[in-house]
């Protein structure tokens, strides 16, 4: 606690402050004279170390400590966002305000700045910055190219190289005056900054952005601890997969409480110690869009911990659940460039979504603010820091208020660091950290003219900086009377001579007061160059002495005849009210603007394939309502319960004549829908990872499934490790969030594999070392794993039943384990990929031996072989129709494989793997008709109710029994001709496509992306930089896909 | 049926050799063994002929002798005299089509795509018009009877990689060696038109890179061409095999096939050929439905790839790939339809009729796979359709070939040989029925 004398006037202190701007028009006596001192004692927090000498280091030459008051008189000041108070006066002293507000007092001996007609405002602050950080250095991997499987970090630390939360940037801080310079001359004064680097990063300082020593410098330690989905500079393989950057933070959440339980017990861990520690600290979570920013928050939910979340800037397009989830967040103003789209083939590589988020990213703030999302705002991610100002003026244009603005640079930052009693306000007691402009702060003529960091003095543009800009009338000797023109930005205006001005461009230096014009002339008294140098006399008036091209000495006086009327060039491409397009769910094509709503349908006179005995009914008519099916039947109409229901007044009726209608079709091996990555296949053994982390809410596919008929896709972990992730069973509700397209309550399943992916067979000659590298290790790696998650079953099992005492030390827990765990407890299903007999065989029998079955598996294109074992086992089969010859394992894949299989009786499905054929399964499904003489309607459920049964959700889908969801396709053919097209698709009784919506949808988009274009080429008429076109191929997973392509 | 009532007593007479040729069929190898010339001359009577020109006939009469097509017509309308037929084919209630025709396949060069030992498509360097495709073509290539046995009878062979990736040749699908097999030997350059789009990935080049690297590419080729050119003007003091290679694309003997898919890759490929004087043909052609009077101006024709794909772009209409086809019929671009790849390739068939779903008429569909792959091919004159004439290399299905519902060949000709339609998978499926006592 440090206590320290501030001299001020107290009892009168703040008399006239509002909650809003107030201009008084009677005037307002600042008493410079009355010695009227009092005392007073100001209590600091002790964390906050503003120091104003440097009282350890030695000091060469003579001491020169001062305690010099300043105060700063006639000013507008805006003490906190929203009391902002003109004729104002603020006392500053040791980098401390002392008083701020009208009728305060001016110690004798203070320097005293007349701000007349200036104003004042608290800096900002940037709690997302790098400043003073070092560079994150770029992962290097193994030099002979095989896979780093362990950290890279020696020491006692966590396992993996990217959870660094021992990382505390107060030990990396040094200052750096150029940065510095350029973040005060935006305005801001106080930074947070941290090591962007991997995915626990560490703790971040708060630093001021002041040229002193660091010492000074420095305002809190420890500020924050700083996450992200990122492992940065880590070499390490795990993760290499949003899904595994997750896994790797719940687990090690989980590790650090068992530490906590635990400590040095088991282990020494300097991250989890360091993890822990981190705990009480704000918690900032960098995210990379809004699925993200979604992701971190339901971690946070998950651990108690309500994250601070560093946005993407297109917060606003999930922006109901992102105000559910209750997160603050720190924003970024890194608008989009407009794209070079003069070239049509050129504009066909930018995609409608990014067109609309280039016209609607500065609506986000607003957005944010009308959603009452608690945010601050940073200058993170702006590729040219100086857009950072102009930016938040399109924000404000767009709908932001300039109070909301002002607090989510001031006082919001300050409130997520528990730091609102000592900066971003300028009230007694607190840092004197401000910013002297010459206007309205987000004014588009305003000019920040000093920054003062902890009471240091900063010049931006500079106090006395002259008005430069307007009309004079520039009197040379011996030469006609001419004209000079000023205008343009306040500091470096542009100047034109003459009465054309626009045709004679004058060179302008000036120093100081000092300045020189150049320019030339053309008329008939006199031609050529002139030179002029000279000193500005007072505002309006210059004058000097000169020399023409010809050598001749010369004299001049130059006089403001008129001011400088700045023309209103406003941002006028990305303004609210010239914005026709609107939000769209998700924000790109085929988005629907409204979610279809749940209606009650007739479907009247089709040909219905009902998956149930009834078999296909021929002119029969269902009814839909509330999502379900309610009755199948010929001419519904005429039926009592038809009537009863009431439904002749609600119901919509499409004409069924000559169509055919049958369940949604069901995929049971779908890569759809995944953010970054598929495969976690850095390890054996990855359980712990779940698809439903990762679904990607926003990918086209899910729309091009539902034009093919596809309602339920099954997400799956890819084939590169023997036992993968968690998958995720998702219903394609097109334009919902991720979390509400998530088939509700089914049974929970995991991808195994087996074969040369496991084996990594095709990877090339480096990856050889992580084990396993044949099938003999495949059957190892299940056996050991099923071993250890029934050991650790027992374990926790033996803990469960001890009490008090006894229950100390817990064991671990372990997300891999876990998920083993509930295989073995029959409350997981395996669904594997598979090729060959042997394998197959192979892990019935570890499954016997463990006690649980394999519930499907997938591919499985040798099944043929072990049919009969299969049918023994109780294993379901989901194969391909005819894939073959793409690697030796499948070389004798045959596309009667799903006829046998069927006529074995073993319950089996086609599935895709792959985004293309997931569009057109009722075409694969007809192949098992011509490889194998499937009935039709056998055939169809290999791809509607075979897959229900095995996702266990044949009681919700599959077939059209009443009851049941209704999920639905209405065809042109019947379903399994090569000619049948989807003219509807209903998930749970809504039209999620539709073919007559379709073709307005397709027209729509071609009208909104021509209206953009226009926008764009304006924009860029307007001087707004732009960016290329570039390509960016569709991220479209297979099981096979490594990485984050 | 109608047909058959007329003239019961000539029908009894051959009944034994059409039990022969059925039996045939019935009988599976893991290798087929190549057919035999055509020795008895063979009526297929009273199917719908599917002509492959666009026409049919409903109760049709198709006879061929020693390979050769000498009948096709109208059964209620034509004499037709029986005693030149030793083999009387009932087709009542199917339907006969002319074989398919594959073109841009790497059919032959290719076994297991996993396996490098097993691939032979991509020549290391970047320039090499002089390598032949037909001299990898693997006529024992366990994925051929899979293709065949699904209608596909002639291929183009086409290496891939590289700017100028070699020579094509096209084969048919029933011989004991690559000399066997040739139908049109060394009928086109094959030219992957450097990449316009710049991408915007990891680990992309910076964009100006790119784009340098584009020009550079383009140049070297300009250089290429113009070289080739001029050697193939005047004798050459010493031989050039590469420069020979390229010497039919001037003298109008082969045909330049550029493979590029973006507008502007069509563009100044085809623009490229133009400059040079060359016949070219683009294939993949994604975006050729954009430049379709540029096309036409040019009179070039497109090998389009699968109809089963997926839009290129996240704002195409979602079945743009199904109705590429028809979008190029309706302006008038002569196209045909391709599957490339190679165990992919029997399901050529199926990616013509899905384009049937979306705008072409079935006999137009069967004819992007037919006579229209064929006059690209330049091998109209003796395939692709059922006429007079020309080769008898057709197929017998008891249903649509285009629908996999119902596409079941149960006959196959290559100039008259009656082709084995047994594979290694129908082999397998017999082995494993037998095992398990299905039917």
């Amino acid at each position: 606690m440090r206590v320290r004398e501030v001299r001020g006037a107290v009892n009168n202190y703040n008399p006239y402050l509002h909650t809003e701007i107030s201009y008084f028009r009677f005037p307002v006596l600042i008493l410079m004279q009355i010695p009227r001192i009092s005392f007073l004692l100001l209590l600091l927090p002790a964390a906050v170390s503003i120091s104003f000498a440097q009282q350890t280091f030695p000091v060469n030459g003579v001491h020169d400590e001062r305690h010099t008051v300043f105060a700063f008189v006639n000013a507008t000041i805006a003490v906190d966002y929203k009391t902002i108070t003109d004729s104002a006066s603020m006392t500053v002293r040791d980098g401390i305000i002392l008083e701020a507000g009208r009728s305060i007092s001016i110690p004798p001996g203070a320097v005293v700045i007349d701000l007349k007609g200036k104003y004042i405002y608290p800096s900002f602050i940037d709690l997302y910055s790098d400043y003073g950080m070092p560079e994150v250095k770029k992962p290097v991997p193994p030099a002979d190219g095989s896979p780093q499987l362990l950290s890279g970090t020696r020491g006692a630390y966590g396992w993996n190289q990217a959870i660094k939360p021992e990382t505390d940037a107060i030990n990396l801080f040094t200052a750096d005056p150029k940065k510095a310079d350029e973040l005060r001359k935006l305005g801001f004064g106080t930074v947070m900054t941290h090591y962007k680097d991997g995915i626990a990063r560490g703790t971040a300082v708060l630093a001021a952005l002041s040229d002193e020593k660091e010492n000074t410098s420095v305002m809190k330690d420890r500020a924050a601890a700083c996450y992200s989905f990122d492992k940065g500079s880590s070499a390490q393989e795990y993760p290499s997969s949003l899904m595994g950057v997750i896994a790797l933070i719940r687990q090690t959440h989980l590790d650090a409480q068992w530490y906590k339980g635990n400590a040095g017990k088991e282990e020494y861990n300097i991250s989890l110690d360091a993890w822990n520690k981190n705990a009480v600290l704000p918690q900032v979570f960098e995210t990379g869009d809004k699925l993200s920013a979604l992701r971190a928050a339901k971690i946070g939910k998950e651990f108690g911990v309500k994250y601070i979340i560093k946005g993407a800037g297109d917060e606003y397009q999930r922006l109901a659940e992102l105000q559910a989830a209750g997160n603050s967040f720190i924003i970024p103003l890194s608008f989009p460039a407009p794209y070079d789209v003069e070239d049509p083939y050129d504009a066909l590589q930018v995609p409608l979504g990014d067109m609309k988020h280039w016209e609607m990213a500065p609506l986000n703030p607003a957005a944010m603010e009308k959603a009452r999302i608690p945010f601050a705002l940073t200058a993170a991610d702006l590729k040219d820091k100086k857009d950072f100002l102009k930016n938040i003026r399109k924000a404000i244009e767009n709908g932001l208020s300039e109070q909301q603005a002002l607090r989510a640079l001031t006082v919001t930052p300050a409130e997520m660091l528990n730091l609102s009693g000592t900066i971003g306000s300028l009230k007694n007691g607190m840092t004197a950290s401000f910013i002297i402009t010459s206007g309205k702060i987000f004014d588009a003529d305003n000019v920040i003219l000093e920054n003062w960091v902890q009471g240091k003095r900063y010049s931006a543009a500079g106090l006395d900086a002259p008005e430069l800009r307007g009309s004079y009338e520039l009197q040379v000797k011996n030469l006609p009377l001419l004209k000079l023109r000023a205008a343009g930005d306040f500091l470096n205006p542009s100047f034109f001579a003459g009465e054309d001005t626009a045709k004679n461009p004058v060179t302008f230096s000036r120093m100081g007061n000092l300045i020189s014009l150049q320019f030339e002339i053309k008329k008939s008294s006199f031609s050529g160059q002139v030179r002029l140098s000279g000193y500005i006399e007072k505002d309006g008036l210059w004058k000097g002495e000169g020399e023409t091209g010809a050598g001749e000495k010369i004299s001049w006086t130059a006089r403001r005849t008129a001011p400088y009327i700045p023309v209103a060039k406003k941002d006028t491409a990305r303004k609210e009210k010239d914005i026709a397009g609107t939000l769209s769910f998700p924000n790109k094509a085929f988005g629907w603007k409204e979610i279809p709503p749940q209606e009650t349908v007739l479907i009247k006179n089709a040909t219905v394939w009902t998956n149930e005995k009834e078999g296909v009914l021929r002119n029969s008519d269902v009814l839909v309502s509330g999502g379900k099916i309610k009755m199948i039947g010929p001419g519904l109409e005429a039926s009592p319960e038809y009537k009863s229901g009431g439904y002749a007044l609600t119901a919509k009726v499409i004409d069924g004549t000559g169509l055919h209608l049958t369940p949604g079709i069901i995929d049971e091996h779908s890569h759809i829908a995944i953010s970054r990555g598929v495969n976690e296949g850095t390890q054996a053994v990855t359980s712990e990872v779940r698809i439903g982390d990762v679904v990607n809410s926003d990918d086209i596919n899910i729309y091009r499934q539902l034009a093919g008929g596809v309602t339920t896709s099954h997400l799956l972990h890819g084939s590169a490790n023997p036992i993968g992730g968690q998958t995720q069973l998702i219903k394609l509700r097109w334009g919902f969030s991720p979390e509400k397209m998530k088939f509700e309550d089914a049974d929970g399943f995991i991808k195994f594999a087996l074969g040369e992916n496991v084996k990594q067979a095709n990877w090339g000659d480096k990856n050889v070392i992580r084990f396993p590298q044949t099938r003999m290790g495949v059957e190892q790696v299940y056996m050991d794993a099923f071993t250890r998650a029934r050991e650790y079953r027992m374990a926790w099992d033996k803990y469960n039943s001890l009490s008090g005492k006894g229950r100390n030390p817990s064991p671990r827990k372990d997300l891999e384990l876990e998920a083993l765990s509930e295989i073995l407890a029959g409350k997981r299903f395996i669904t594997c990929h598979s090729y060959v007999q042997s394998e197959i065989n192979m892990l019935m029998h570890v499954a016997d031996s463990f006690g649980f079955r394999v519930n499907t598996f997938t591919h499985i294109l040798e099944g043929y072989k072990v049919a009969g074992k299969l049918k023994q086992h109780g294993a379901a089969a989901s194969t391909f129709s005819d894939w073959w010859a793409y690697k030796y394992e499948v070389m004798e894949a045959i596309p009667y494989n799903g006829a046998i299989l069927h006529n074995m009786g073993i319950v089996t499905g086609f599935n895709s793997d792959d985004a293309e054929m997931g569009r057109r399964l009722n075409q694969e499904a007809a192949k098992a008709v011509k490889y194998g003489n499937v009935p039709e309607e056998e055939a169809l459920k290999f791809v509607t109710l075979n897959p229900a049964v095995m996702l266990h959700v044949d009681d919700r889908v599959g077939s059209i029994r009443k009851g049941k969801d209704a999920d639905l396709v209405l065809w042109s053919h019947d379903p399994l001709s090569v000619y049948a097209r989807v003219l509807k698709t209903f998930v749970d009784g809504r039209v999620f496509f539709d073919s007559d919506k379709d073709a307005i949808a397709r027209e729509e988009i071609r009208r909104e992306k021509a209206r953009i274009i226009r926008k764009m080429i304006e924009a860029k008429k307007n001087g707004e930089k732009t960016q290329k076109p570039l390509f960016i191929p569709d991220d479209l997973y297979h099981c096979e896909t490594l990485g984050q392509p | 049926m109608k047909n058959l009532f007329k003239q019961p007593a000539s029908c009894s007479l051959l009944l034994p050799a059409a039990i022969l040729l059925l039996f045939c069929t019935a009988v599976f190898s893991q290798q087929p063994v190549p057919a035999k010339p055509q020795a008895k001359n063979i009526l297929i009577m009273n199917a719908t002929a599917h002509l492959g020109n666009g026409h049919t006939i409903e109760n049709s009469v198709i006879g061929f002798e020693n390979g050769k097509l000498i009948l096709v017509g109208d059964a209620t309308m034509v004499r037709i005299d029986k005693s030149k037929y030793e083999v009387v084919i009932n087709g009542y209630g199917k339907h006969v089509y002319p074989g398919i025709i594959a073109a841009n396949t790497i059919l032959g060069l290719s076994e297991i795509e996993l396996v490098r030992s097993t691939l032979d498509f991509t020549e290391t360097g970047t320039i090499n018009p002089d390598v032949r495709a037909l001299i990898a073509y693997n006529t024992d290539s366990k994925v051929i009877p899979t293709v065949r046995s699904n209608g596909v009878l002639l291929a183009q062979i086409v290496p891939q990689g590289g700017m100028i990736s070699g020579t094509s040749s096209v084969v048919t699908l029933d011989a004991w060696n690559w000399e066997d097999a040739a139908y049109f030997p060394d009928e086109g350059v094959h030219l992957n038109w450097p990449s316009l789009i710049i991408y915007r990935r990891q680990g992309a080049e910076a964009d100006d890179n790119q784009k340098e690297l584009i020009e550079k590419n383009i140049s070297r080729l300009r250089d290429f061409f113009t070289e080739a050119k001029a050697y193939a003007a005047a004798p050459a003091p010493a031989e050039n095999l590469r420069f020979e290679a390229m010497k039919g694309l001037f003298a109008g003997t082969k045909k330049l096939y550029l493979h590029a898919g973006y507008a502007k890759e069509i563009i100044s490929a085809v623009n490229f050929a133009k400059e040079f004087g060359v016949q070219a043909v683009i294939v993949g052609g994604r975006d050729s439905w954009m430049l379709t009077d540029f096309l036409k101006e040019n009179k070039v024709p497109v090998i389009l790839g699968r109809t089963h794909a997926l839009p290129g772009r996240e704002d195409e209409d979602t079945d743009l790939p199904y109705k590429l086809p028809f979008l190029l019929r309706q302006a008038g671009v002569p196209f045909c339809v391709s599957v490339d790849g190679y165990w992919q390739v029997r399901n050529l068939a199926f990616n013509a009729g899905t384009a049937a779903g979306y705008g072409l008429s079935k006999e137009e569909a069967l004819m992007s796979v037919t006579l229209d792959a064929a006059k690209i091919l330049g091998i109209d004159k003796t395939a692709g359709s059922l006429e007079e004439g020309k080769e008898a290399t057709l197929i017998l299905s008891s249903g649509d070939i285009l629908n996999m519902e119902s596409c079941n060949i149960e006959y196959a000709f290559i100039n008259g040989r009656q082709i084995d339609l047994g594979s290694i998978q129908a082999e397998l499926y017999r082995k494993y029925k037998e095992r398990y006592g299905l039917k």
